[in-house]
This record gives structure tokens, sequence and C-alpha cells, in this order.
């Protein structure tokens, strides 16, 4: 107990502290929409966009992670633009552009002579790298997305149950898709810098997986989707201060742990 | 009597691609008609014309006595409009039954910023009570079989007190008997509540049960009568 209230004492521990946990809980209402959407695959292609980005980052000398940000946001534009197209699925877009950035990233790293080592970052994460602007962003990004729930609660819904009826009801789902698309991408991207790119579902999709498992209502599913992002962020966060863990797999860790017990629970709404 | 729908030399589509070509047919008032035709001969183009989701090329069209050639027309057409859309696959979304049927009455109520309040979870509950779906209201709509799904459907669109019902393939993916229940269902609250219905389907589902009988063909509606009526599933 002692070593972990010696390290809250730190600054830059407390910063990363409030970033995981404010991120935990709202970018984990995005894993309601991904899952309700079908849109696994697609936050699966945007981690690999991250990769392309951290790459040409990388090789122009820049950031890594600031590479990734911006690939991931051109990304899920792509996506959003491709899937109003009638005559392209978006799981093709999605496996043709994931195939590509994996390539792209390995060509370019091959070309700039950059060792692959060095973009590792983008796989594990850094959140003790996380500075003030990182956790304003992180900040600014979780409200985002709970105004986003908060003004369409009800629109939300009507697209994840039945777009062609929200459509001749008049909902704008092209705007609202183009948004959630928007939205998972800089989701995904913060979620980058935070946990890594292998272990984004850790805070995004698991926690959604779970809510939807045990819950009958959509607020409740929203509830326990933030709740379990929370307790996968915060206990993610403490056990790798007290084990001396990397912070992105114990998060994760804790966050499958929580899944597991979900699985085990008798499935309510049957 | 007067016209439902009015739609005079009608053209619509999607691009550059017409779908709806010239077509006229004026629907009245409180009738039930349905539409046959293949897959991809416009019936599903012609119900999104009615509803105003799709503006048209060219033509006049009015429905429930207003005009759609402007949006605003066309958003006020839809809060009296109720859409029973194909069964879906089995959602994912987490919702119970009244939860989605309070749905149905999105843009004629509440809408964003606008809450839904306790009239309308009345009117969703009614709704579900006149599809003889009440009990289900607490269940979670992912549990629901096929027949439970489209009453609930059913329900969603009641629950806009419409004057006119638009249905799409209502009884696609549903097995025989609940085909058969569902079109009584539906017959019976046409009778009770007078609403004009209109139904497009490439199914033989009862033919009796309509006022009238349109084919599509190629974007342009053919009205089937006397022998042509009869003769149609037989083909």
């Amino acid at each position: 107990m002692g070593s972990l209230i010696d390290a809250f004492s730190i600054p830059i521990i407390r910063h990363a502290f409030f970033g995981i946990v404010v991120a935990g809980s709202t970018l984990s209402l995005l894993g309601i929409i991904i899952v309700s959407l079908n849109l696994t695959a697609i936050r699966f292609t945007l981690m690999h966009t991250g990769l392309l980005g951290a790459a040409i980052g990388t090789a122009i000398g820049s950031q890594p992670t600031a590479g990734a940000f911006i690939m991931v946001l051109a990304a899920s534009a792509i996506m959003a633009a491709i899937t109003k197209k009638k005559n392209v699925s978006t799981s093709s877009a999605s496996g043709l552009i994931m195939t590509a950035s994996l390539a792209g990233a390995f060509i370019i790293l091959a070309v700039a002579g950059v060792p692959a080592m060095q973009i590792f970052d983008i796989f594990a994460g850094n959140i003790l790298m996380l500075t003030r602007i990182d956790l304003l962003f992180t900040i600014f990004l979780g409200l985002l997305i709970v105004t986003f729930f908060a003004i369409a609660y009800r629109e939300i819904q009507l697209v994840l149950l039945d777009k062609e009826l929200a459509l001749n009801l008049g909902v704008p789902v092209d705007g609202m898709m183009t948004i959630i698309f928007i939205m998972v991408g800089i989701g995904v991207a913060g979620a980058l810098r935070l946990v890594g790119a292998l272990l984004v579902d850790a805070i995004i999709l698991l926690p959604g997986i779970a809510a939807l498992r045990i819950s009958r209502r959509f607020l409740s599913a929203l509830l326990l989707s933030s709740l379990f992002g929370f307790l996968s962020a915060a206990c993610g966060f403490i056990l790798a201060i007290l084990l001396d863990l990397p912070v992105g797999a114990s998060t994760a860790i804790v966050s499958a742990i929580i899944m597991a017990v979900v699985l085990l629970l008798p499935d309510t709404h049957r | 009597m007067n016209a439902a729908v009015l739609l005079e030399r009608v053209s619509a589509g999607y691009g550059k691609t017409t779908v709806l070509d010239q077509l006229d047919v004026i629907i009245a008032e409180h009738s039930f008609v349905i539409v046959t035709g293949s897959n991809g001969s416009g019936k599903s183009t012609l119900l999104k014309v009615i509803c105003g989701v799709l503006a048209i090329h060219d033509g006049e069209a009015r429905v429930l006595d207003i005009s759609l050639m402007n949006p605003n027309g066309r958003r006020s057409v839809r809060r009296n409009i109720g859409y029973v859309s194909q069964i879906q696959h089995e959602p994912k979304i987490a919702l119970t039954v009244i939860e989605s049927v309070l749905l149905g009455r999105w843009g004629s109520s509440f809408s964003w910023l606008k809450r839904s309040n306790e009239q309308d979870m009345e009117k969703a509950e009614d709704a579900l009570r006149l599809t003889g779906a009440l009990d289900l209201a607490s269940r979670d709509i992912r549990s629901l079989s096929g027949g439970q799904r489209q009453k609930v459907t059913l329900a969603r669109a009641l629950a806009r007190s419409p004057s006119l019902l638009l249905m799409d393939e209502p009884t696609t993916y549903l097995d025989p008997e609940a085909k058969s229940d569902f079109m009584h269902l539906i017959r019976r609250l046409h009778e009770s509540l007078q609403f004009t219905a209109i139904i497009v389907t490439h199914e033989p589902i009862e033919r009796k049960r309509s006022d009238r009988l349109f084919s599509m063909r190629q974007g342009k509606l053919f009205e089937l009568t006397g022998e042509q009526r009869s003769h149609l599933w037989d083909r």
C-alpha cells in the first residue's frame, strides 16, 4: 500500500491514472455501438492503419503516435464514405485497407531502415508518457462521446436497431454513421496512446460485449459498459503499479477477467 | 372519398438511375392495397417516395393531402405514416420491447433533445396491446421469435397512430403459420383503426385480403382485376 501511495504522489502517475480512468469510462461506450452495428472488423482495420501511420511518423522523424492518430482518423473518414456506396461492402473495404496498411507499414519501415522495435510503443502504448495536452485531449474526447450519446440517445438506438426504419422515419442515417465512424476512429486513436494497438479492445470492446450480454435495456448497457471500462482501467493501473507490470497489459487482463465472469453468469436476456 | 396517395406521372430513382417511370396511381383513404412484383421492380422505391424519404425527379405527388414536392411537406407527411420493415436478422442492441416500440414515435412527438414523455409511453403500450404483444413489453428484443418480432415491428409503426401504414415485405422469413397470423392481424387492425394500408411483397400472400391488387413491372404499376387477380399466384 505504501508503494501505491508513494507512486500516486508523483504528478505524472496521477495524470496517467486520471487519463486512463476517463478513457476507460467513456471510450467503452463506443463498444456498445461497435458490437451492435457489427463494426468489430472496422476497428481492427483502424488499428492496422494506426500502425501504418506510426511507421510513416517514425520514417519522417516525427512522433509515431501523431502519425498513427492522423492515419486512423483519415481511415475512419474513408470507411464512413465507403459504407455509403451500395456496391462496396464494409467488410471488403475493411479487408482491403487493413492489408494495404500492414503491407505499407512494413515497406516503409524497410525502405527507411527503421528498426521495427522503434515503433513498439504503438503496440504497447505508454501511458506514463501522457502529457498535459494528451490528458486534456482524453477528457475532451470523453466529453464528446458522452455528449453524443446524450443528444442522440434515441437516434442512436434507432440506427442500431434498424437503419432502414431510421431512414424512413427521417433520421439522418448517413450523417449519424459518419459521426459514429469518426468517433470510433478518434476513440481507437486515443486508446492507441494509452494502452497500445494490441490492447485497444480492452477498454473499447470487451466492456461493451460484457455489458450487452447482461443488459436488457439500452441505458443499463451503457452504464455497465462504462462501469466495466472504469474498473478495467482503474484496477489495471493499480495492479500495474503494485506488481510493476505494463499498464496496457494489466488493464487488458482485468478487462478479460470481467468478461470471463460475465460469460459465466446466466444469460439473463434469453 | 379522398385520396390517401396521389401520384401523377411520377419518376424517381437513385442518382441517374430511374426506377419509377412516369407512374400514375390514386389510392383512396382507408383502402387496403397490395403491390406485388419481383425483386428490383421498384416496390420499395415506391414506398420510399410515398413516405417522403426519396425526392421525385418528375411529376406530382401528394400523400394524405400534403404535397411531397418540398422538404417541409415530406417531413410533415412522415409524422402520419407508420412503416413496417422486412424482418431483420437478430438485433444485437440491448433494448426492451417497450423501448423499441417507443422508438416508433420518433419524429412525431420527440426527437434529439426533445425527450419522450408519459404520453409517448402510453401510446407505445396501446400499440403493443393492439398487436397482442403487451405481455412481451419487458422482454429483450433479442430474445423474440421471428413472429413475435414482426408483431413488435407492427406495434412500433402503430405507435405513431398513423393514417397510412406502409409495409415492405412484412412476412418474408416468417413460417407459413406466422405469415397467416400476421396477415389476419393486419386485416383486423385495418378494419378497426381505419388506416390506409399498402403492402409491397414478392410473396404469394393472400390476395383476397386486399381491396386492390397491383403488379409492379419495370417501374410502372398495373392494377390486377378479375381473372388476373385469381391467377396471379397460379402462374
